[in-house]
């Protein structure tokens, strides 16, 4: 067959795909879920701080916030599951906030 | 006794339209996502996928049929080329709507237009009008050459909507693995086309 004549660019196309899978902006961590904060109270403290919250998952171990920040930036957000603290915050991808880690 | 229907373009036009059925019906009955996100978040990211699936299937049919020249399949694709075309500006479209009712205003819209996630896919969106406005037979035969010229801004909108894939979200997977065949495909066609050429070359 024709197309064996180019086996690398082949590799190449079926291969590379696999190599670069990366998830998700962050990875909290590792912690009990016993401790976690609830979706709800999360909610609560964001829109207190005058978010608008328009949905919470889990993810990379954290609580990923989805809304509009006090500024009306439409944004993701990953808090931290027990403190509820950001650690960071991407507007389509583009950081905006990014937690200092000291530890 | 199936040729009629399946070479007919309405069979074509209805299949490509069969993964917006499910979509529509959820926007019209507000259906939340999984995550309970509204309905229009919910759908921004098939809608998109679809539109990328439908540009790539448009660009790689001809370099397939450079590679397998007798396939009667791929000669059957080349006639429908536009279809898919089509369908990736329809899908692109209902992409873009989808998010301008999501964002609610032109504030919070501008607001983020400059990440580099959000203006490729707009670019991609600009591009895309032209090329599908001059699909008709019509506008093929009055514009000659400089058709071809139009509608190879195609490539400049798929790096587009590459970017875009990409940056919205800070996530390669995905989109290289719709993106890196086409890659290779196109560089079969630049190798092979610089190899015909540097042949006649070598003839004269």
């Amino acid at each position: 067959m024709h197309f064996l004549k180019f086996p690398s660019l082949t590799a190449i196309a079926f291969v590379l795909p696999f190599c670069a899978s990366a998830t998700g902006l962050y990875q909290c961590e590792t912690t009990l879920k016993s401790e976690w904060i609830s979706k709800e109270a999360l909610t609560e403290k964001l829109e207190g701080q005058g978010w608008v919250v328009r949905f919470v998952k889990e993810d990379g171990g954290c609580w990923e916030v989805y809304g509009n920040t006090p500024e009306g930036k439409r944004v993701e957000g990953y808090f931290h599951p027990v403190t509820g603290e950001p650690k960071i915050i991407a507007q389509r991808g583009r950081v905006i906030f990014k937690a200092n880690e000291q530890n | 006794m199936l040729k009629p229907i399946i070479d007919h373009r309405y069979f074509l036009w209805g299949l490509l339209a069969i993964p917006s059925i499910p979509m529509i019906a959820a926007l019209i009955a507000g259906t939340p996502g999984e995550n309970g996100q509204p309905v229009t978040e919910a759908l921004l990211h098939p809608t998109g996928e679809f539109s990328a699936r439908f540009l790539i299937i448009t660009m790689i049919i001809t370099p397939l049929r450079m590679i397998f020249p007798n396939a009667a399949f791929w000669r059957w694709m080349m006639k429908r080329r536009r279809y898919f075309g089509m369908a990736a500006f329809f899908y692109a479209l209902f992409h873009t709507l989808l998010y301008i009712l999501d964002m609610g205003s032109l504030q919070a819209i501008l607001g983020e237009f400059l990440a580099l996630g959000i203006w490729t896919g707009w670019l991609a969106m600009l591009i895309f009008i032209p090329l599908a406005v001059t699909s008709t037979d019509r506008a093929v035969r009055k514009m000659g050459a400089r058709w071809k010229t139009l509608q190879r801004t195609v490539y400049v909108a798929a790096f587009a909507t590459l970017l875009h894939w990409i940056f919205v979200h800070n996530n390669f997977g995905p989109a290289l693995v719709h993106f890196v065949p086409l890659a290779g495909l196109e560089a079969y066609r630049i190798f092979h086309n610089t190899r015909r050429r540097i042949g006649k070359k070598q003839e004269a």
